[in-house]
């Protein structure tokens, strides 16, 4: 293992920031290479986590010797985000992950963005561990979306068990993920947990997807279980379940369950009365693939996305 | 007097609505006539719409019989972020001008975008009114993406403000307002002025003046254009940036809004805790400082500062 630093930046008051990476294993004809890149914000911690404990994980490994390709892990992009609980850049709140591919003569977080992303040229394949944009939480799934670059393929090695496949948005045109797939590496984004804390089940199961995928890629010697079966989902299949009403949000799912049409999967309590103001009921059979992870609603917020099988369900709207 | 309506509302969760109000101003003729809406609050830190919003609001008052189309008047978008200080939206943290046009199927930033693009579509024009942030101090000036120059600085002209700044826009921007109204048949102008957290009176009255200019050209009120000031035009020259080359504390030389020469000294990085002198910055060109740091902590790559100025 090398450790070393991708980008230092020097503070007015503060120490440098630093954004530090592992390097494993090394180059290699046969074997692939791969860049993981972990938290990105100030309130991705399930990311840093599984970064981390990937960083120590590969440690071990490469100490027995089973390290056949360069793996590069970066277990956290915006430490000074993370060391003061703020999301974005804690000068000018700015979003790293807004300011791909990064400009050597722009503002502070664009040379951030720039100089982390000539480290992460060149790769062969490359997995940002993404936080959700919204109040949210949900099973892992993988998100790939269409660049004329994607790699479908090599997504299905992780063994995750939904992959959302669909158009960029607008604002994704100045994300990680589809610069580096125009920049040719094949990548990808795993989402998972709720921003802010640590979901064990879901951080363990992207590990294990992460070593499967260095398994089956070649760059680790040895074999793993099978992991699930990849659903391709295109955004025909979710289903979205809105709060009509504002107030407190009370779920009886967890992500992950599989729950029938009508099926009561939540309320909202009018938070000053005490009264129920909705009983959310699923509108389909399927599997509940996300949810609203904070106590408190607002009206109209998406309560559960739920995937399902068929195309002919009709959202709530 | 103008009719003050709720035009969008969504439920807080704790026994309180969010929501967007809006000042009407009519006039009582109903042969076909033009509607504006003047925007400002969309970053809850930028309060230089707000008085010009006041002013407006105030001549309309004053001037009932001028009026021959509808002048919709939002002051506080945002209105959340305006009333604790917050330029994006609370709670999600998210900078409501990089969702729109929204969506009523996604997080509360997205569908209040979504409902401010349905309350004004339908207006002939709307004017954005921002005041850069709380980094930069900005002379009045409006922002085109070039795709609209033809049909959008015609307007800017009539608008009394300093420069029109045509710029290539980034993909990104297809998130903003003006960029969803403008897709929907609004002439939408982004004015960017002053600083925020901070109100300009001078910048105020001279917006206010453009305002009724455009408007008196385009048959909103009854009034003869006004005497307004022609602005700058970016194609004639370049706009150079400068910005910081170390962290430290920026200490300006010179004034904003100046003109200044090439290789002349904007200010100084200095470092408060050795006492040294870490940069000096000069002017890469001579022109006019349009753009002015006015928050003093930097780090390599802050923005201090913009010259529109010849070519080189
Ligand atoms: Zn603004």
């Amino acid at each position: 293992m090398r450790r070393f630093d991708i980008v230092t930046l020097e503070s007015p008051n503060r120490a440098p920031l630093r954004i530090e990476g592992f390097i494993f294993g090394e180059e290699n004809t046969k074997a692939p290479s791969v860049a993981i890149v972990g938290a990105m914000s100030g309130d991705h911690i399930n990311q840093l986590y599984v970064a981390s404990g990937l960083v120590e994980y590969l440690r071990i490994k490469e100490e027995e010797g089973k390290i056949v390709g360069k793996i590069l892990v970066i277990p956290a992009v915006n430490a000074y985000a993370l060391n003061m609980g703020e999301k974005n850049w804690p000068l000018d709140k700015t979003d790293i992950n807004t300011m791909f591919p990064g400009y050597d003569q722009g503002e502070t977080t664009q040379r951030i963005a720039g100089r982390l992303f000539e480290t992460l040229k060149g790769y062969d394949y490359g997995i940002i561990l993404e936080g959700r944009r919204d109040q949210g939480m949900c099973i892992p799934y993988v998100k790939l979306i269409q660049s004329g670059y994607e790699d479908i393929e090599s997504v299905k090695d992780l063994g995750i068990g939904f992959v959302h496949y669909r158009a960029h948005e607008p604002v994704e045109t100045v994300m990680l993920q589809y610069n580096w797939q125009l920049w040719e590496t094949k990548a990808f984004s795993i989402v998972f947990g709720k921003n802010g804390s640590i979901d064990q089940g879901a951080s363990d199961e992207v590990h294990m997807a992460l070593v499967r995928f260095l398994s089956k890629r070649g760059m680790l010697d040895f074999s793993v279980f099978e992991g699930r079966m990849s659903n391709i989902i295109d955004p025909n299949r979710i289903t979205i379940l809105k709060a009509s009403r504002a107030g407190i949000f009370i779920s009886n799912v967890r992500c992950g369950a599989h729950v029938q049409k009508g099926e009561v999967i939540g309320k909202i309590i009018d938070a000053l009365s005490g009264e129920r103001r909705e009983k959310l009921l699923s509108p389909c059979e399927g599997i509940v693939t996300c949810q609203y992870s904070h106590p408190l609603i607002f009206q109209n917020s998406i309560a559960f996305r739920i995937a399902s099988v068929e195309l002919n369900y009709v959202s709530k709207d | 007097m103008g009719l003050i309506e709720e035009v969008f509302t969504i439920e807080l969760p704790v026994g309180e609505n969010f929501r967007i109000q809006r000042c009407r101003y009519t006039s009582p003729n109903t042969e076909a006539k033009k509607r504006i809406s003047i925007v400002s609050g969309i970053h809850g830190d930028e309060l230089e719409g707000q008085y010009v919003c006041f002013l407006l609001g105030e001549w309309l008052r004053n001037n009932p019989d001028k009026i021959k189309g509808t002048i919709d008047i939002y002051p506080a978008i945002n209105s959340l972020g305006i009333d604790s200080i917050t330029r994006s939206i609370p709670f999600y943290d998210v900078d409501l001008n990089r969702t729109f046009p929204g969506s009523k199927n996604d997080f509360l930033p997205a569908q209040i975008a979504d409902g401010v693009v349905d309350v004004m579509r339908g207006s002939d024009f709307a004017i954005d009114i921002h005041s850069s942030n709380v980094f930069l101090r900005e002379i009045p000036q409006v922002r085109i993406a070039k795709a609209q120059e033809a049909s959008l600085v015609p307007l800017a002209n009539l608008l009394n403000i300093d420069f029109v700044w045509v710029h290539d826009a980034v993909t990104v921007l297809e998130s903003t307002f003006a960029h969803a109204m403008n897709t929907i048949g609004t002439k939408t102008l982004v004015v960017e002025m002053g600083v925020g957290m901070r109100l300009g009176h001078a910048y105020g009255h001279q917006l206010l003046k453009g305002i009724l200019n455009l408007m008196a050209h385009e048959g909103i009120i009854e009034s003869k254009p006004l005497d307004v000031r022609f602005p700058i035009q970016s194609h004639v020259g370049e706009v150079a940036y400068l910005n910081a080359s170390c962290p430290g504390l920026f200490v300006p030389a010179i004034e904003h809004c100046q003109m200044i020469t090439k290789g002349s000294v904007v200010g100084h990085i200095v470092n408060a805790l050795s006492g040294e002198v870490m940069d000096e910055v000069i002017a890469p060109i001579g022109g006019i400082l349009f753009t002015l740091r006015a928050y003093p902590i930097v780090y390599e790559g802050s923005l201090l500062g913009r010259i529109f100025g010849e070519s080189e």
